[in-house]
């Protein structure tokens, strides 16, 4: 229950929004902190929260591109390979990534720690190849990237990871 | 009245009320401009883009205010760099549209041609295919070839089960979002939503069950593509192979016009099958809309593997035997007769029991009738029509229950500004969108609408409006609580100023009936029994569309100590089980005949298919038996008792068939030339009805004789004035009504089984569930007037901890509120 686990956030949440339901998109992200993804109980929560439907949530959900139902790795890498950052090698990147990941996209490694995703412009051509790393209710940008550079990214956060959990993208 | 501005389509001159939309400007004038998000009921969006025009507007001098003039004297135009969506785009004075020239029929082709390149083209097994809008508009407005690549169409998932009632083809899909948004604006349930965006954007449900709406049928009607079928028409018939039929749903008490498919079948012998129902058009009583019960179960029950049927010999012989059974107890008979009849069969029924000398009662548990025909809504009344100024009262009535279409209309009149007043003793659907709510204790209901005047806002809105609307129901209330409960409020009327009491339209109490008819039978003085029971011992009784010895076993041990059981029906129920005669009727699809609705409104229905063999119209039967017993009556059709009824009811006088079948012209406009605009519901050809007069004629004092022409109704004794107390380890249980239940015609529905199990139980808050050791599905044992019955335990957060719901018709008979002991079935297990 986020209103167990959550109680001074949801209130300070409410707090921002005169219209109850406007606090929707902070909820969602409250309830994904923990797990990378929001539980249908946890969208169930919600709307009982709003007064909305649980379909009115799920929607949002589903609209919105951070916003994931499902369990994945504790990152989601999101590579942009639209054809600017294309033109910028982001589709060869990407590739090579796989590669050394030795996961395809939309796939998540062995141990866990990170989803590799394709998506959509991120408003960065000019630093291409570039992804974002989300984690929970945080992102974090990491541009003019190598495959080498973000190996080396991988491995920082696999350590981390053992030493403090939510050290990485913060 | 709204200013009219004009504006010319396609050079023909308009005139349409400010606000207006240029694409429903243009339909009013004969124009067609296609669309598919647009609906005329519905916000415009202008998400499909289809409804793309050319507009011109006239350049004004900002010096001047004046229109600048061309060389010739026209209005100098200004036409936007682009096409402009017509559905989004409100009329303005001197506007120019242009709706066919080339660069707008390009506009629309290439929308088309767009929409189709994510549409599969399975018309040849799509159920839409025939009677679809994209199919239509494709022939009319699209392409002839595609320039998009035939391979490289866009699949999702087909026979998607959104609920059990609802079917979705995700990639016939447009996402044009009526189906949403018929959800969450015009039903008030936003169980469907979007999901993803861009081409994998699909329509999505989360609700438990799946599509959660007592409406969701209407989708299918106003989806314009074959994304959203009903379980019961996919893969059922071609759209062209099917003959339609005007009728009433028989269901409830709001007489939704609707149209019933039959074609015939090699399956049925070559005979005729009812294939759907679907909503016909009244603005007036449905709109376009109709509920799932209506579309599930209002007829269903009439093609049941339980209909009674005699051949033409053994029906002979039984008449005869009734006959001589009735004749020789003449004042000895008690006749009982349910809702479900139609006006013609109420009426010679009449005529026999006068004639014979016997007693007829309604068979119902819902008094309070002498107030309705008294106070009832006057001619010319439409709930479309209330809003701001006007306050509804809806007391002891769970209305999205009973009366669905009722709780549309008046969660719309909300909307509109009315004032809308819901007392209940438990939360009902309508609670949402009411203005004030006001919560009693079961047994208090008299006493809270006694002293709504007194209370300062609601009595200001009571006192103060233009028009008041009372719906009173009987939840948690039997004969003698809803009678008190009529009662007071037909009071509130009579304590308003006479300015507001006269009759007219919008104005009256309505009663939410169990049945489509009760409105008719008291219409002509039939009222029910006080004690039923007492009544029957030693008569020759006959039952005539009720199961008494199905709704209450004492009514059954009743029945067995009469002299002779007759029982008319049309199913096979306990009482006809246990009836010496049994007369098998024609089901209300099979004949023709009126009903009055709740809101007075006499409504043809038509025979959508041939009488079973062996069954004859409940009027004819009566006739029949009457001729045997030496009395002549009318029984060769109902066109001709009407015109008896017409003759002799004062409440009827005026009515003709002819009148009852006029229409006049409605908006929007709906149907088959038309589908793509309103749905593929049924514009009405077969007449709108007519409201029955409060008879001017007939004083109040006159209408009391009318009512005790047959039967005292019973006393109106004064409600307890504290709510019903239970005392310790008591629990009060009351009868309240839900939408899908046991019912005589709602049991056969067999696709409605999981929802009609939904509410097999009894309910109860989740805190005295706990106190008693009880758990949501585990078993209990209810004991109520010395009987224990046992019984699912369902929980409900809404209720008090003093109360159990016992919902009608599941088998524990509950007549008036009663003190019930509760305890489980099993040692309860530890959780």
């Amino acid at each position: 229950m986020l209103t167990e686990k959550y109680p001074s956030e949801i209130q300070a949440i409410f707090a921002k929004y005169p219209v109850k339901r406007s606090a929707v998109m902070p909820l969602l992200y409250l309830a994904q902190r923990e797990e990378g993804y929001i539980t249908k109980e946890n969208m169930q929560e919600i709307a009982n929260l709003l007064d909305l439907d649980v379909t009115e949530v799920a929607g949002i959900v589903g609209f919105y591109t951070m916003f994931h139902d499902e369990k994945a790795g504790k990152y989601r890498m999101q590579v942009c390979t639209d054809l600017p950052c294309a033109l910028r090698g982001a589709d060869a990147f990407l590739e090579a990534l796989c590669d050394n990941l030795g996961i395809r996209v939309g796939e998540t490694t062995p141990d866990g720690l990170i989803t590799l995703e394709e998506v959509k412009c991120l408003g960065g051509c000019h630093r291409a190849p570039l992804f974002q790393i989300q984690e929970g209710d945080m992102v974090a940008f990491h541009e003019n990237m190598t495959v080498e550079k973000t190996m080396e990214l991988v491995e920082a956060l696999r350590k981390s990871v053992n030493s403090s959990p939510r050290a990485a993208t913060a | 009245m709204a200013k009219l501005i004009n504006l010319k389509i396609n050079g023909k001159p308009v005139s349409v009320p400010e606000g207006t939309m240029v694409v429903d400007a243009a339909k009013k004038a004969g124009i067609d401009i296609p669309v598919f998000c647009y609906h005329p009921k519905m916000e415009p969006v202008a998400m499909c883009r289809q409804c793309l025009v050319e507009i011109g507007r006239p350049v004004i001098d900002r010096a001047t205010g004046q229109p600048v003039l061309e060389e010739n004297g026209q209005p100098k135009l200004q036409f936007g760099p682009k096409l402009e969506t017509s559905c989004s785009t409100p009329v303005s004075e001197g506007m120019v549209v242009i709706t066919d020239s080339e660069k707008a029929r390009a506009g629309q082709r290439e929308i088309l041609e767009l929409l189709l390149t994510s549409h599969p083209l399975d018309c040849p097994v799509c159920d839409k295919g025939g009677e679809c809008p994209l199919q239509n508009l494709t022939m009319k407005f699209g392409p002839k070839e595609s320039r998009f690549l035939y391979d490289e169409k866009h699949h999702a998932e087909k026979h998607f089960p959104l609920g059990d009632l609802i079917f979705l083809d995700r990639e016939r899909c447009i996402q044009c979002a009526r189906c949403v948004r018929f959800q969450s604006d015009i039903a008030g349930e936003p169980v469907l939503g979007f999901s993803q965006r861009g081409r994998h954007t699909e329509i999505v449900t989360y609700s438990d069950p799946g599509f959660d709406s007592v409406f969701s049928g209407n989708t299918t009607d106003i989806c314009p593509v074959g994304a959203l079928t009903t379980a019961d028409f996919r893969f059922g018939a071609r759209p062209w192979e099917l003959k339609s039929s005007a009728s009433i749903c028989s269901q409830c008490p709001v007489g939704c016009n609707v149209t019933f498919n039959v074609r015939r079948e090699v399956k049925a012998g070559g005979g005729y099958v009812i294939k759907r129902a679907m909503p016909r058009q009244n603005e007036q009583v449905n709109e376009i809309w109709m509920c799932d019960k209506g579309r599930f179960a209002g007829y269903q029950y009439t093609e049941a593997d339980s209909r009674l049927k005699l051949d033409s010999p053994e029906l002979d012989q039984a008449l005869s035997q009734a006959a001589v059974k009735l004749a020789e107890s003449a004042s000895q008979a008690v006749f009982l007769a349910g809702g479900r009849l139609s006006n013609e069969d109420f009426y010679t029924l009449k005529q026999f029991a006068t004639r014979l000398g016997a007693k007829a009662y309604l068979y119902t548990r819902h008094g309070g009738g002498e107030y309705t025909t008294r106070y009832g809504l006057a001619p010319g009344s439409n709930l479309g029509n209330l809003g701001k100024g006007d306050t509804v009262l809806v007391v002891a009535s769970d209305l999205y229950h009973e009366a669905p279409l009722w709780y549309l209309r008046l969660k719309a009149a909300a909307k509109r500004g009315a004032t809308l007043i819901v007392a209940n003793a438990r939360a009902t659907k309508l609670d949402e969108f009411a203005t004030f709510v006001i919560r009693y204790s079961y047994g208090d209901e008299v006493e809270t609408v006694k002293s709504l005047s007194s209370k300062e806002k609601v009595g200001e809105a009571i006192k103060n409006t233009h028009h008041l609307v009372i719906f009173y129901g009987a939840d948690g209330l039997g004969l003698t609580g809803t009678t008190a409960l009529a009662q007071a409020c037909a009071d509130l009327f009579t304590s308003l100023p006479v300015s507001q009491t006269a009759p007219k339209a919008n104005n009256g109490l309505i009663g939410v009936w169990s049945t489509p008819n009760q409105q008719g039978a008291l219409e002509m003085g039939f009222a029910p029994c006080a004690d039923l029971a007492a009544e029957l011992k030693d008569k020759t009784v006959y039952i005539l569309a009720a199961d008494p010895a199905g709704d209450d076993p004492t009514l059954a041990e009743a029945l067995k100590g009469a002299k002779a059981v007759i029982a008319q029906d049309i199913l096979e129920t306990e009482t006809t089980r246990l009836a010496n005669i049994v007369l098998p009727a024609a089901a209300y699809t099979e004949r023709e005949g009126t009903f009055t609705s709740g809101e007075r409104r006499v409504q043809r229905f038509y025979p959508a298919v041939p009488a079973r063999p062996g069954t004859k119209a409940d009027f004819a039967l009566i006739a029949e038996l009457a001729k045997r017993c030496g009395i002549d009556l009318e029984g060769r059709s109902a066109l001709l008792v009407m015109n008896q009824i017409v003759a002799n009811e004062p409440a009827f006088s005026g009515i003709t068939y002819a009148k009852l079948a006029e229409v006049t012209e409605q908006w929007p406009i709906i149907g088959r030339s038309d589908l793509f605009y309103g749905g593929t519901g049924y514009e009405n050809k077969q007449g709108l009805g007519v409201t029955l007069s409060l008879t001017p004629g007939v004083s109040p004092q006159g209408r009391d004789k009318q009512a005790t022409l047959l039967s005292p109704s019973p006393a109106a004794k004064e409600m307890r004035g504290e709510g019903l107390r239970p005392k310790e380890d008591e629990l009060l249980a009351v009868p309240i009504t839900k939408l899908y239940d046991n019912g005589t015609t709602v049991a056969p529905a067999k696709l409605l089984a999981a929802h009609i199990a939904r509410f097999d139980g009894v309910f109860v808050n989740p805190a005295t569930a706990k106190k008693y050791g009880l758990e949501n599905g585990s078993q209990a044992r209810v004991s109520l007037n010395g009987v224990t019955y046992s019984a699912s335990v369902l929980l409900d957060e809404s209720i008090s901890t003093g109360v159990v719901l016992i919902p009608r018709s599941f088998g524990i008979p509950l007549a008036e509120p009663a003190f019930v002991l509760l305890t489980a079935l099993e040692p309860a297990q530890e959780a």
